[in-house]
């Protein structure tokens, strides 16, 4: 399928979902849990274009999720920015500082790599509990006001449906390079950056590109956070389970191709929803550890290597 | 006739409770911190609330209908709150909201209700509703209508009643949402007080080893050294204050922590001559009524669920919290927001924490922060904590129970 179909085909899905469960649903509960899990699939779809596609693991998802958080923010202050700007500056300037993170430490490759993203959390941490205007260790408020726009019965609704978008967006954004010969190239690395380097693949621009377009969708995917909760601070923005949840959705989903993460966030980010409120949160910890382990153990390539490794099995010689 | 009574008595009894079991449960509402960072106080304030559901429930019920508590844990995640309040609302269908413990898990919740047109009781909040400014908000913690100026007022009322008078302060806290808050509070206190301000930074709260920062704010040589900290940087600081010998004449502010059993078992002797925020002391002065029965009952449960087994802090105020809900909807006689939000605006409330009356903000009309001095701590035990004596008020003058006892340095043992 072409990308401008697939690309087509999935902003109109996730129309007629918004549209329908708006019709549908009363209760906001259902957009408030389904909200959670598509921003996980925007983080997770995003995190994989470097880690997965590339075979750069990025433990610095939480940071990029923060720009856009806090970009909002600071548009928010200055002139109470409508939400659709809060999320294009929040996605450019994720996209530029993941293309700056890039071309800083895309010389470092493995554990050395995934520690400077790391340490690049915890400087942009560091600044933004120092930075007074964007309330410092203190937080931050962005107050919803008014009717919610669009016919929408609460704001809850409205941001699900533009989650919904930028969810479709993102994975329509992952096909696409997945399958352009810029994939190819990002895979040629991930299998042998050196032999890639020797093939005549521009390495380091194409590792720029998936730093800048991973780092965007991070951003994108915080833009509406602010929205969300009303009530930003950094501990809990720049918290690790945004880290960790990014990789782990992969992980399980299977990181080399553009669906993986959906089926994992869909799966990891549904269970923890539907664990949170009906077992103890110990158990949610550990029910999501033990699936963890045995997806490691088990389906080391997650569920879509899995998958398609039963299917060449069964398929007749 | 005689064994016909009791007979009698008993079938009104059961017919009485069989009534109240019969009506639909008055469902209230909660997200709960009961594991994260804020896990421990979080199962103790839950134990509370669960205390005055029974309380409740054995006298019959909330209009004649029995409490039920219906809570989640939001693993003091302010990103879980949303949802959860939701569920409570629109799944759950609750009749009454309150919130979880802190700030940053309350201020999540406040534009649901604001939405849903919920009155909402808080617990322990700094100032959240500033920016909202919804006028069905109430909060439990007794700082007053200005909580940061409040909260820190009386470290600095104490100060000035030295002779000499101090002149100069260090002020320190964690990079975080409450220190930030306190020491913003106590700035406006420094001014007020004509101090000067010679060490005032933070940290990050990753920070594992203070003595580098006490060593930094002695080079200073203040009168005064007021800090703003977590539970474990309050251990930390004080620890390192002994280790360095900080000498100064009074030290200590709004730390976190130092309320809590194992904060005060754990430090034990190194408490002494500090100067600290507290809530509730066992002292001659503080007679609030029912809060003696209250913790005698609570004690023993929390000791077995391995909760602090002192609850000076949260308990009695989780307790209180609910003692005013329950009063406000017994008086409004339905389940009215409005009516509600209004009754808890307009009348003065008796509850173990004492009285309680609401400013227009929802804060405490009247702050009752206690300052208290930690002296006379021998060992590491527990029993000593429950003895009065050992937690002088200080301030507010109306609960005063001894004077303060300065230089720091010479009172630290």
């Amino acid at each position: 399928m072409k990308t401008s179909s697939f690309t087509a085909i999935a902003l109109c899905t996730a129309l007629l979902v918004a549209g329908t469960t708006s019709a549908l649903v009363t209760n906001d509960y259902f957009f408030s849990a389904s909200y959670t899990v598509l921003q996980f699939v925007v983080l997770a779809t995003a995190w994989n274009i470097l880690g997965g596609f590339t075979g750069y693991v990025n433990f610095g998802s939480a940071a990029f999720f923060a720009l856009g958080a806090y970009s909002s923010i600071v548009l928010d202050k200055l002139f109470e920015a409508p939400i659709t700007l809060s999320i294009l500056s929040g996605t450019a300037v994720a996209a530029l500082v993941g293309l700056g993170m890039g071309y800083l430490t895309l010389r470092l490759r493995g554990v050395f790599f995934a520690i400077a993203t790391l340490a690049f959390a915890e400087v942009l941490f560091t600044f933004v509990v120092n930075w007074d205007y964007v309330g410092g260790a203190r937080g931050a408020y962005v107050v919803l006001q008014g009717r919610p726009p669009l016919g929408f019965r609460s704001f809850v609704q409205f941001l699900f449906a533009i989650m919904a978008l930028m969810a479709a967006g993102a994975v329509a954004i992952a096909r696409f390079v997945q399958t352009s010969t810029l994939g190819l190239g990002l895979a040629a690395i991930r299998d042998d950056e050196v032999a890639a380097e020797c093939s005549g693949v521009p390495t380091l621009r194409l590792k720029l590109v998936s730093t800048t377009v991973s780092g965007g969708l991070m951003g994108m995917a915080g833009a509406t956070f602010p929205y969300f909760l009303s009530y930003v601070e950094p501990h809990g923005v720049f918290s690790l389970s945004y880290a960790v949840n990014s990789i782990a959705m992969p992980l399980i989903g299977g990181m080399y191709d553009w669906a993986g993460p959906v089926i994992g966030a869909l799966l990891l980010g549904g269970l923890q929803q539907v664990l949170q409120v009906n077992v103890s949160a110990d158990w949610n910890l550990f029910l999501v550890g033990a699936l963890l382990v045995v997806f490691v153990t088990i389906a080391p390539h997650g569920i879509m290597g899995w998958t398609f490794r039963r299917g060449r099995r069964a398929r007749p010689t | 006739m005689d064994r016909r009574h009791p007979s009698v008595a008993a079938a009104l009894a059961l017919a009485v409770s069989f009534s109240a079991v019969a009506q639909e449960p008055l469902k209230i509402g909660f997200s709960m911190s009961l594991t994260g960072p804020l896990g421990g106080n979080g199962r103790a304030a839950l134990l509370a609330m669960q205390m005055w559901a029974e309380d409740v429930n054995t006298k019959g019920g909330l209009l004649g209908r029995p409490i039920r508590l219906v809570y989640y844990d939001d693993q003091t995640n302010p990103a879980n709150v949303p949802g959860l309040y939701t569920k409570l609302l629109d799944i759950d269908k609750v009749d009454l909201i309150v919130s979880s413990y802190g700030t940053n898990v309350i201020a999540p919740a406040i534009p649901i209700a604001m939405q849903r047109k919920m009155a909402f009781m808080t617990l322990f909040g700094t100032n959240p509703n500033a920016k909202f400014k919804y006028d069905r908000y109430f909060q439990i913690m007794p700082n007053g209508p200005d909580p940061a100026v409040g909260l820190t007022k009386g470290f600095f009322e104490v100060a000035m009643t030295m002779d000499p008078k101090p002149k100069t302060v260090a002020l320190v806290g964690a990079d975080a949402e409450y220190p930030h808050a306190a020491l913003e509070g106590a700035r406006t206190n420094v001014k007020a007080a004509g101090l000067q301000v010679l060490y005032d930074k933070t940290y990050p709260m990753s920070t594992t080893d203070f003595t580098p920062i006490v060593r930094a704010i002695q080079a200073t040589n203040p009168d005064l050294v007021f800090v703003a900290s977590y539970p474990p940087d309050s251990a930390g600081i004080v620890r390192a204050a002994n280790e360095v010998a900080l000498k100064t004449r009074q030290f200590g502010g709004a730390m976190i922590g130092v309320q809590y059993a194992t904060l005060k078992t754990q430090l034990g002797p190194l408490l002494n001559g500090v100067v600290a925020w507290e809530v509730y002391a066992p002292e001659p002065t503080i007679k609030f009524p029912g809060v003696e029965e209250f913790l005698a009952r609570y004690q023993p449960l929390a000791a077995a669920q391995q909760l602090d087994p002192l609850g000076f802090f949260l308990p009695p105020y989780a307790y209180a919290m609910m003692q005013i809900v329950g009063e406000a909807v017994q008086r409004v006689g339905k389940i009215d927001q409005a009516k509600i939000a209004e009754d808890i605006h307009s009348h003065e409330f008796t509850t173990v924490v004492g009285n309680v009356r609401f400013a227009k903000n929802g804060e405490w009309a009247e702050g009752r922060p206690l300052y208290v001095q930690y002296r006379g701590i021998r060992g590491n035990g527990l029993e000593e904590w429950k003895k009065p004596g050992h937690e002088v008020v200080l301030w507010p003058a109306r609960w005063k129970s001894g004077d303060l006892l300065h230089p720091y340095d010479q009172h630290r043992k």
